[in-house]
């Protein structure tokens, strides 16, 4: 029984890790520019398929490299074209603007690659057990949380230690107030989302991995991420990865006793924090 | 188009001569006259542009919800994209009671109000504080817990499969029956009754003094709350009446299509009804009808064409937002206002 | 018994003090003007007063009940109305629709109001007289949010009325008004001073507008009262006059 619990909670530690991974993009876009990127999981999907069709030619640590960056261009391209319009608008146009551009990309992934999932290759070394006694720390699964660890990290660095960081999170302060200091905002907003973007394909080439690569793989997973902002709080990127956290656990911890509620659940969380703490957990006092 | 007052003076003679034509605002009664004679005929008139009498039901089924959407997006200003919600559970209560508990239509349309309406109360309860962005993500979260929960609980709901093997009953009246299960004709007109009680409910409230204050709180909460109106509440309380009515939706939905599955709660079911009253003017009370219109209409026919109509509609999302954001009632309401 | 007791009132913001101990008593009846340089604290005394703040520090009574903590909406009910800086209207609906909607709210939401024609007869009538009022019948039937901004002030302002406020708080009516404007703003509230018996707080920059409507006069200049007296005493006040040659007003 403890295996279980033990296999679970890691196995939710894992899968929260990932949800924090994609909800950290979600977050960035959304604190700067105040749009709720509904395309975010077909970013996912669209960085997965990408490095799918890169590792016949550059193996998988090429496309883990490679895949998000061109998930990121794909992403500014999108910003720069169609939502970069919609900036000064009722925040009901830029929804509904990306929830096309979700089904747009999920038809998509579906007309080209089909329904059905894809076989993802991920080297072989990766798949094994570490350890005979504690069979569900496959490499790829430790792999995993280290990578989303050193994500995390270097986007701490960037927000913190470089230029851009620095505006972008004087940006979700205050942007009017950033414009008028001569930072150029429209080409910040760009990179924002760029960066957003990123860590949605990051995530996909990941998932990919774990979940298998088909098209609803991006509708599938921005329920979770919606969850998360919403639970960790508005406006805290700490506060993301704590939700990440805290309802992938809930989540594994629920898959031993009720299986059935294991999706839910984190709803359920969701509704508790919502009626406790109305600004989520780590939220900032009046953002919304 | 709701409009609060008379205007001191309509389409008054100028200088002996009447305004030429296109600067007369359309009298809004001849408007909704228009709109109820054209819906009072629908069965007649559709075969001849190539529809048929269930297409005409669905058509109203759609309106009706995305009235009821706009009730509380239009005219409150509050930015809800969750009401798949209370439209599927509207459906499944509906569906449910005449399959297991009481095989009668009136009943389980009943039953499908209280239940839609019932989680309406308790979601907006939960939400009524927070606004914007925030607001709608968590509409959209909350709506998918319910369907998880037809989702998974499969031995009741038919899970993925929906809930099959029930059928809307015929209407006894004691001293007639109406077989709405096979006359398409019948049924048609019994949702265009349910459809008017909706809809002239939500009129009549929107005439009212509380609609008047709804209107304000869209236009400026700070203004309305520094009038005295107690903003939170008044929220709460669109949000119920808008849960309502989508929930009679809902139900006439499951009655029309003998089934219901997880579809109808789908947060994608959500984002169809606000881009139709988008897309027909938020800004209109029948604004979403004519949405409903175009995109049943729509969807219908890209769907017979091509497997990937989910592309389409995407696109169509996409080109709404970019050019029509006022909708199709509102350009020609800008062309026609002096 | 005064209308309104501001006791020692203060705010702060972290470290930022932005009113520091103010205090303040109205009459009925009175027309009290709050002038001071620009970052006073001016707009932050009205927002503790009607509401959209809460004290650090201090009590605010007004007609005897101490609504110190109360929720703006709850002033409201109790006789306090005020205008915004930034006008604050429906923008998208017209004049007599905006004002309809104050004078609805202010009588209530009883279902009589609703269903009877005497009682939408008497909405109609108030919301024309106070259209007449605000100068607005020929403006009555446009948005709102066309017309020129002394116009929206006059709008808001005539809105505040409808609510039969004990007490108006006006928040720089002429602010960013041309000299016509101006003029008609304060022949307004200088009307409803002297003939409706308003008691009314205002915040102004212009000093023409001050020394002609004002009663008195109080002067607050980095969160603090500086000064406070009738408008013979502050011109002559020594204080006043560095306050606002040290800092353009």
């Amino acid at each position: 029984m403890t295996q279980l619990i033990l296999f679970n909670v890691f196995n939710g530690l894992i899968v929260g890790a990932f949800y924090a991974l994609m909800a950290l993009g979600l977050s960035l876009i959304l604190n700067l520019s105040g749009v709720i990127n509904f395309a975010h999981g077909g970013f996912l999907a669209i960085g997965g398929y990408i490095a799918y069709v890169l590792i016949p030619y550059i193996g998988f640590w090429g496309a883990l490299l490679v895949a998000p960056f061109l998930t990121a261009f794909i992403g500014l391209l999108v910003e720069r074209v169609l939502i970069r319009r919609l900036y000064g608008r009722d925040p009901l146009y830029s929804l509904l603007l990306t929830f096309g551009l979700a089904y747009i990309i999920e038809d998509g992934t579906r007309f080209i690659w089909g329904a059905q999932s894809v076989p993802y290759q991920v080297p072989d070394w990766l798949m094994q057990p570490l350890s005979a006694d504690y069979f569900f720390l496959t490499g790829y699964r430790v792999f995993m949380v280290l990578l989303v660890g050193v994500a995390v990290a270097a986007l701490f660095l960037i927000l913190t230690r470089t230029r851009l960081g620095l505006r972008i999170r004087a940006g979700t302060l205050d942007l009017e107030t950033v414009s008028v200091l001569g930072v150029n905002v429209r080409l910040l907003r760009n990179l924002n989302f760029g960066l957003g973007i990123y860590l949605a394909g990051l995530a996909g080439v990941l998932a990919a991995g774990m979940l298998g690569l088909q098209p609803v793989i991006g509708f599938s997973l921005i329920m979770p991420s919606f969850v998360t902002i919403i639970v960790g709080g508005l406006g805290s990127l700490p506060g993301t990865l704590l939700g990440g956290l805290l309802i992938g656990v809930t989540s594994g911890v629920t898959t031993v006793f009720f299986p059935s509620a294991s999706e839910a659940v984190i709803y359920i969380l969701m509704g508790v924090v919502l009626l406790v703490r109305p600004r989520g957990l780590l939220g900032e006092e009046g953002r919304f | 188009m709701v409009r609060l007052d008379k205007p001191a003076a309509e389409a008054a003679p100028v200088n002996g001569r009447m305004p030429p034509l296109s600067t007369i605002r359309l009298d809004k009664r001849a408007a909704d006259a228009l709109v109820w004679l054209l819906l009072l005929t629908a069965p007649f008139w559709m075969q001849w542009i190539g529809g048929y009498t269930e297409l005409g039901s669905r058509v109203l089924v759609m309106a009706l919800a995305a009235m009821a959407l706009n009730f509380l997006l239009g005219f409150t200003g509050v930015l809800s994209f969750g009401h798949a919600a209370y439209f599927g559970l509207g459906a499944y209560g509906c569906a449910m009671t005449i399959k297991y508990l009481v095989p009668s239509t009136p009943v389980g349309i009943v039953v499908g109000i209280i239940v839609g309406t019932a989680a309406a109360m308790i979601i907006g309860a939960l939400i009524v504080k927070l606004r914007g962005v925030y607001f709608a993500m968590v509409t959209i979260a909350f709506g998918q817990v319910f369907y998880f929960i037809t989702f998974r609980w499969n031995n009741v709901t038919g899970g993925d499969d929906g809930l099959t093997d029930w059928h809307r009953m015929p209407l006894d009246f004691g001293f007639a029956k109406l077989d709405i299960l096979h006359n398409a004709e019948a049924f048609y007109y019994v949702i265009l009754f349910c459809f008017a009680v909706s809809v002239g409910i939500m009129a009549l409230l929107l005439r009212s003094p509380f609609g008047r204050t709804l209107l304000a709180i869209r236009e400026n909460e700070r203004r309305a709350r520094f009038l005295g109106i107690p903003v939170d509440r008044h929220i709460w309380l669109s949000f119920v009446i808008s849960g309502a009515f989508a929930s009679v939706a809902g139900t006439l939905y499951a009655l029309l299509n003998n089934f219901v599955d997880p579809r109808a709660l789908f947060w994608g079911q959500s984002g169809n009804f606000v881009i139709m009253a988008v897309l027909g003017g938020m800004r209109s009370f029948w604004g979403p009808l004519v949405g409903a219109v175009i995109f049943v209409v729509l969807q219908d026919y890209v769907s017979s064409q091509t497997e990937n109509w989910e592309s389409f509609i995407g696109l169509f999302f996409v080109l709404v937002v970019l050019f029509f954001p006022r909708g199709v009632l509102g350009i020609i309401r800008r062309r026609t206002a002096p | 018994m005064s209308l309104l007791q501001v006791e020692n009132v203060s705010k702060k913001f972290g470290d930022l003090v932005a009113v520091d101990g103010v205090s303040m008593t109205v009459e009925p009846g009175e027309l009290r003007a709050v002038i001071g340089p620009n970052g006073a604290g001016k707009t932050t005394f009205f927002n503790l007063i009607s509401g959209f703040l809460t004290p650090s520090s201090g009590r605010i009574v007004f007609d005897g009940e101490d609504v110190t903590k109360m929720l703006p909406a709850r002033r409201v009910w109790r006789g306090m109305a005020r205008t915004f800086q930034i006008t604050e209207v429906f923008p998208e609906l017209t004049a007599r629709e905006n004002l309809r909607i104050a004078v609805e709210v202010a009588s209530g939401y009883r279902l009589k109001t609703w269903l009877s024609r005497d009682a939408d007869g008497e909405v109609r009538a108030r919301v024309t007289d106070l259209l007449e009022m605000g100068g607005l019948a020929d403006e009555a039937d446009r948005l709102v949010g066309e017309l020129s901004h002394g116009d929206q002030r006059a709008t808001e302002i005539m809105m505040a009325l409808a609510l039969k406020p004990r007490l108006l708080l006006l928040d720089e009516p002429t602010a960013g008004m041309g000299d016509q404007e101006t003029y008609n703003i304060t022949q307004l509230i200088r009307k409803l001073h002297h003939d409706k018996n308003q008691t009314i707080v205002l915040i102004e920059h212009d000093m023409r507008v001050v020394f002609h409507l004002a009663d008195r006069i109080m002067v607050l200049a980095e969160g603090a009262m500086l000064a406070e007296g009738t408008a013979d005493e502050i011109a002559k006040n020594e204080a006043v006059q560095a306050a606002y040659l040290g800092k353009a007003a």
